[in-house]
């Protein structure tokens, strides 16, 4: 059994993880971090499914290798059954647990566990980006109820991934200390002290570079966004499809504010808004009954019933059977989105009105409302004499 | 005949754009004299820009052209609710200024009933545009 052996200080260090399996170890760390903190803020959703897409990548990468890659890569190497897990547990608590070169039978369980969770956690990812967001490879294929469901789903397997990466990383800590090596060093340089009939490993260097080369190229293609962009032509993360637009529209409501997309409210609520055009917020819009008619029937056309974006679902949603709200800031949905924005913001020079949505949302023009395309604009400073 | 018709549009059309802002506040104020205004006063077009009238919804306020085109008519303006900016009112600036009678009729509408509280006579506004059409 080459896979069990003891520690004596005489071992001289061998290579025991190849280049791509380290790669992919801390490759994946960086996503899982970067996945997790991203996650609260809607935001940062560009960068959450970056994380996810290039996690999913790296797994199934993971998945080829451990039938291909070198001896302690392979799944085999490490495919211990429970009742060693046990045993080794056991032998752990009483001291004379032995040394495994490779993964030991516990840590083993929790590899092949986070390996499933990681692929169910992209895979809800996607069904969610595609469903909720409409964005990513099943955008179209997936309703927005099911990208819902999905989206408990995902938080709920992210939620046991954490577990089992803190029973992970807690089992390496204790193993370091028990055999009294460091294994986190040993996932970066590869090496760990070993006998001499141990398996021989090979590097795959080039494969490891390769691996990292096209994670950096990719993580480059999908922000240059953020490099190119100016003032005049801020990035948009997510493009949606463009809504449907109208010539009416955008000129008469462009003559006082932002033309709100129909989508931002439901039918009922247009209706009640077009019925009302002579005390439209305290102003009679004077306009004459074939353009309130060609108006009217556009908002209706494109009401947030339709559903053509994230916000449109969830407006839908939260206004429910009424009342039908005729201001958009009015829903409870809107209301609920921008608590958190503090009274200092929406008075600044910057925003004024809570009706100056492109303040903060760069694509409230073309309606879409994405999450990333979203940034608060920054307050100057107030101006004293020091 | 339709044809005819979208043609006979079409040139009213493109001679509509090609008229200068001169044409269009002509006609404007002729179609207002036909409405019974008398003769036109720029300057009491200028005591309407500058006057203040008692604000219906908060009192002791008022409102007043300048609230949202601002004082010089030469710069641009700033809706008081949302404020989204105004082009300029002044035509030898905003070249887009007086020249869709729509665009004037609608706007006179929604101003007169905001700043005045009612709809301007078509005396009022004859007098307005003889004020501003040469600024």
């Amino acid at each position: 059994m080459k896979n069990r052996q003891p520690l004596h200080s005489e071992h001289s260090p061998k290579l025991i993880w190849d280049l791509p399996s380290r790669v992919f170890h801390w490759l994946l760390v960086a996503c899982f971090i970067t996945a997790w903190i991203t996650h609260e803020s809607d935001r940062f959703l560009y960068h959450h499914v970056f994380a996810g897409y290039l996690f999913f990548g790296l797994l199934i990468f993971r998945f080829v290798w451990g039938f291909i890659g070198s001896h302690y890569a392979r799944f085999r190497s490490f495919a211990h059954d429970w009742k060693s897990v046990t045993e080794y547990l056991k032998a752990l608590l009483d001291g004379s647990a032995s040394r495994y070169i490779g993964h030991n039978p516990a840590g083993s369980w929790a590899i092949f566990m986070m390996l499933a969770l990681g692929i169910l956690i992209a895979i809800s990812g996607m069904l969610v980006l595609g469903g909720e967001e409409g964005h990513g490879p099943l955008k179209g294929l997936i309703s927005f109820d099911v990208g819902s469901f999905a989206k408990e789903a995902h938080e709920t397997l992210a939620a046991l991934m954490l577990l089992v990466v803190f029973v992970h990383v807690g089992g390496v800590i204790v193993e370091s200390i028990y055999h009294k090596e460091n294994l986190i060093w040993s996932m970066i340089v590869g090496h760990k002290p070993a006998p001499d009939d141990t398996h021989h490993v090979h590097l795959y260097p080039l494969l490891g570079v390769i691996l990292l080369g096209i994670a950096l190229t990719s993580a480059i293609v999908y922000f240059r966004g953020y490099v190119t962009q100016t003032a005049d032509a801020p990035f948009l993360a997510f493009k949606h499809e463009p809504l449907v637009m109208n010539d009416t529209w955008q000129s008469e409501c462009s003559e006082c504010h932002l033309a709100f997309h129909p989508s931002l409210l439901p039918a009922k609520s247009w209706q009640s808004l077009f019925a009302q055009q002579n005390e439209h917020f305290g102003d009679d819009l004077a306009l004459d009954e074939d353009t309130v008619n060609a108006l009217l029937q556009y908002a209706l056309d494109n009401s947030s019933e339709k559903g053509a974006t994230e916000p449109a679902h969830k407006i839908t949603r939260s206004v429910g059977n009424g009342p039908y709200p005729i201001r958009i800031t009015a829903v409870e949905y809107w209301k609920h989105k921008h608590h958190e924005i503090a009274d200092s913001m929406w008075r600044s020079s910057k925003v004024k009105s809570k009706a100056n949505c492109a303040a903060c949302h760069l694509d409230a023009k073309q309606g879409w409302f994405e999450d990333s395309n979203m940034r608060l604009p920054k307050l100057e400073e107030k101006v004293g004499n020091k | 005949m339709r044809m005819a018709t979208s043609m006979t549009f079409g040139l009213i059309f493109l001679f509509g754009a090609a008229s200068s802002y001169a044409t269009v506040v002509d006609d404007q104020l002729k179609a207002y004299q036909a409405q019974g205004a008398g003769s036109f006063s720029a300057q009491r077009g200028e005591q309407m820009w500058n006057k203040d009238y008692p604000d219906p919804e908060e009192p002791g306020k008022v409102r007043n052209c300048h609230v949202c085109h601002g004082k010089d008519f030469k710069a641009s303006g700033k809706h008081a609710k949302t404020g989204k900016t105004i082009d300029p009112l002044s035509p030898s600036v905003n070249r887009e200024r007086f020249t869709d009678p729509q665009f004037i009729e609608k706007w006179f509408k929604r101003n007169c009933k905001w700043v005045m509280d009612r709809e301007c006579t078509p005396q009022e506004k004859g007098d307005f545009l003889m004020y501003l059409k040469d600024k």
